[in-house]
C-alpha cells in the first residue's frame, strides 16, 4: 500500500541470530510517509532500537526488504532502470538518513564546528567557507553558536545532543532517526533537547523516534508505533494508542510506564 | 683487584671512547629504522587483520540477496586471508626468540640474498646492518601490530556509527575519526616500544653489528676491562631511552585536548 507520499515502505523485516534462535525482528511492516513523526515505543529489547538501526544499515536485516528512495536497501545488489545490475552504494544512502543516538556519539577530538563540517566537506564536497557558514546557522538555531570552538567534552549532555542532532542535519536528510535520544541525559536537560525535535517536526522533518518519552509521542508523534518480542503489536495515531490500546501487552506496557 | 670498580680502569679505557661514539651512532640508527619499518609492518598488519575481505563473501547470500543466517557456507563466507596471514605472521613472531629470528634472517635470508658490502658514514658495515634492521623491524612490526590493533578497537563503537551514518565511507571514518583518537591512547604503549627496540638491538652484536654492546666487547678484548665498559654501555642506553620517552610524553600532553581535564 505504497502511497504517493510514501518515504520508507518496510516489508516483513526480518534479523534473527544463531539460525532463527534469537528472533530481534520478526516481519515488520510499516510505511513511512513524509512528513511523518513515527514514534516507535516498546518494553526493552522489543527490538525497536535494531528496527530504527536497520532502516540506515547499521543493522543488517536478515529478511524482508526497505524501499527507499525507490531501491530496496537490504540487497547488496539491485537492477537498475537499465536493468543493469548495480551494487548498493550503502555511503550514499546514509547521506540521505540523519541519525541521532543515545550517546551522541561526538567526535572527541574534533571542535564543534569540526564536528558539524566534517561530513559535508570529505562526503558531499562543500566548500569550507559555505560549510561552516552552514553549521554555524544551524548552531544558531540550537542556541549554540557561541559554542562552536569548544571541544565536546566542554558541553553538558543536553547541549552535545543539540549538537549531534545539528551534525546530522547538516548532511540535509530526508528523513531523522533518533535512537532513544534523551535516555542519557539528565531529567533537567530532557526538555531542551525535545524542543529542538519539536521544532524539526514543526518543519515537516520526517523522523522516526525511539523514545521512552510518552508525553513527546502524545504531543509531537502522529504515529505510534508499539512493539514486542521483536514484532509491531500496535500502531495507529496516538490518540488510538494512549486513549483506546486494544492489545493486553500495550494496555500491559502503557500501564507501567504512564 | 679487590674492588668492583676501579678508577685507573676508566683511564685505561679512554682511548677506546671513539667506538663507543660509533656503538652510540649505530644503536641510535638501527633503532630509528626499526621503529620505521616496524611501525610500516604493523600497519599493514593491524589493517590486515581488521580487513573485510572475504573472497567468498557471495556464499554468504541466499538467492534473494540476503544474509545467511548460519551454516557452513556462511562460515566459508566469513573467511579472510589477509587477516588470516596476519594473524599467523604476529602469532609466529611473538612466540619464537628475537636471537633466532636474527639468525635466521641474517644466517639464511641474507645467505641467499647478496648485499653490497660497503660502509656506511666509513665504519657501519651494510651487509651486517642491514640484516639487523630487517630482523628487528619485523619483530617489533608484530608486538607494533598489536599495539595498534588495541589501540583502534578501544575506540568506541559508537564513533564508527556516528561516522558511518554521516555517510563517510570505511576508510574515511578511519582516517578522521578513529586513526587519530587510536593514535592518542596507544602512545604510551608506543613510546614504550620504541624504548625495547632501543635496548633489543644490542643483540644485533651477535651478528657483527657495530653498536654499543659490540664496542664493549672489543674493549674488553683489548684490555681485559670488563665492568667498566659495560657501565660506560649503561649510562649510554639511559641517555638514549630517558629523553625518547620523554619527549614522547610531551607529545602525549599536545594531544590531548578534548579529553577529561
Amino acid at each position: 500500500m505504497a502511497t504517493r507520499d510514501s518515504l520508507i515502505q518496510v516489508t516483513d523485516l526480518k534479523k534473527h541470530y544463531n539460525m532463527g534462535a534469537i528472533k530481534a525482528l520478526d516481519g515488520v511492516t510499516v510505511d513511512i510517509h513524509r512528513g511523518d513523526v513515527m514514534v516507535v515505543i516498546g518494553p526493552s529489547g522489543s527490538g525497536k532500537s535494531t528496527f530504527l538501526r536497520s532502516l540506515n544499515l547499521l543493522e543488517e536485516p536478515t529478511g524482508g526488504a526497505i524501499v527507499f528512495d525507490g531501491v530496496d536497501i537490504t540487497r547488496k545488489k539491485y537492477k537498475d532502470e537499465n536493468g543493469k545490475t548495480v551494487k548498493l552504494d550503502i555511503d550514499k544512502l546514509r547521506q540521505k538518513m540523519g541519525m541521532v543516538f543515545q550517546h551522541f556519539n561526538l567526535f572527541p577530538h574534533m571542535t564543534i564546528l569540526e564536528n558539524m563540517t566534517l561530513a559535508p566537506l570529505k562526503v558531499k564536497g562543500t566548500n569550507k567557507a559555505e560549510a561552516e557558514e552552514k553549521a554555524l546557522a544551524l548552531l544558531d538555531r540550537v542556541g549554540l553558536s557561541d559554542r562552536a570552538g569548544a571541544y565536546p567534552i566542554q558541553l553538558s549532555g543536553g547541549q552535545k545532543q543539540r549538537v549531534a542532532i545539528v551534525r546530522a542535519l547538516a548532511m540535509e536528510p530526508q528523513v531523522m532517526l533518533f535512537d532513544e535520544p534523551t535516555s542519557a541525559l539528565d531529567p533537567e536537560m530532557v526538555g531542551e533537547v525535545l524542543d529542538v525535535m519539536k521544532g524539526l517536526a514543526k518543519e515537516g522533518m520526517t523522523m522516526v523516534v525511539v523514545t521512552h518519552e510518552m508525553g513527546f509521542a502524545r504531543e509531537v508523534g502522529n504515529r505510534v508505533l508499539f512493539m514486542a518480542d521483536g514484532m509491531l503489536l500496535e500502531q495507529g495515531s496516538p490518540e488510538e494508542i494512549f486513549g483506546n490500546p486494544k492489545s493486553p501487552r500495550l494496555k500491559d506496557f502503557l500501564a507501567k510506564v504512564l | 683487584m679487590d674492588q668492583f670498580i676501579q678508577l685507573d680502569n676508566f683511564a685505561k679505557i679512554t682511548p677506546y671512547a671513539q667506538l663507543f661514539k660509533q656503538g652510540m651512532l649505530v644503536t641510535i640508527l638501527l633503532s630509528l629504522f626499526t621503529v620505521v619499518i616496524g611501525f610500516c609492518i604493523a600497519l599493514v598488519l593491524a589493517l590486515m587483520r581488521m580487513s573485510n575481505v572475504r573472497p567468498f563473501r557471495s556464499l554468504g547470500l541466499d538467492e534473494n540477496g540476503h544474509l545467511r543466517e548460519g551454516g557452513v557456507l556462511a562460515l566459508i563466507s566469513r573467511f579472510n586471508p589477509l587477516s588470516f596471514i596476519a594473524t599467523a605472521y604476529v602469532e609466529i613472531l611473538r612466540s619464537t626468540p628475537v636471537l633466532v629470528q636474527i639468525f635466521i634472517v641474517y644466517y639464511g635470508v641474507f645467505s641467499l640474498i647478496q648485499l653490497p658490502s660497503f660502509q656506511l658514514f666509513g665504519f657501519i658495515k651494510f651487509d651486517r646492518f642491514f640484516p639487523g634492521v630487517v630482523a628487528l623491524g619485523m619483530n617489533s612490526g608484530a608486538y607494533l601490530c598489536e599495539i595498534i590493533r588495541a589501540g583502534i578497537q578501544s575506540i568506541d563503537g559508537g564513533q564508527t556509527e556516528a561516522a558511518r551514518s554521516l555517510g563517510l565511507s570505511q576508510t574515511q571514518n578511519l582516517r578522521y575519526i578513529i586513526l587519530p583518537q587510536a593514535l592518542k591512547n596507544i602512545l604510551p604503549a608506543i613510546a614504550n616500544e620504541f624504548v625495547v627496540i632501543i635496548k633489543e638491538s644490542a643483540i644485533t652484536y651477535t651478528i657483527g653489528v657495530q653498536d654499543i654492546m659490540s664496542a664493549v666487547n672489543a674493549v674488553r678484548g683489548a684490555t681485559f676491562v670488563i665492568v667498566e665498559p659495560l657501565l660506560v654501555a649503561t649510562a649510554v642506553y639511559f641517555c638514549l631511552c630517558f629523553p625518547t620517552s620523554k619527549i614522547i610524553a610531551y607529545f602525549e600532553r599536545r594531544m590531548s585536548h578534548g579529553d577529561k581535564r
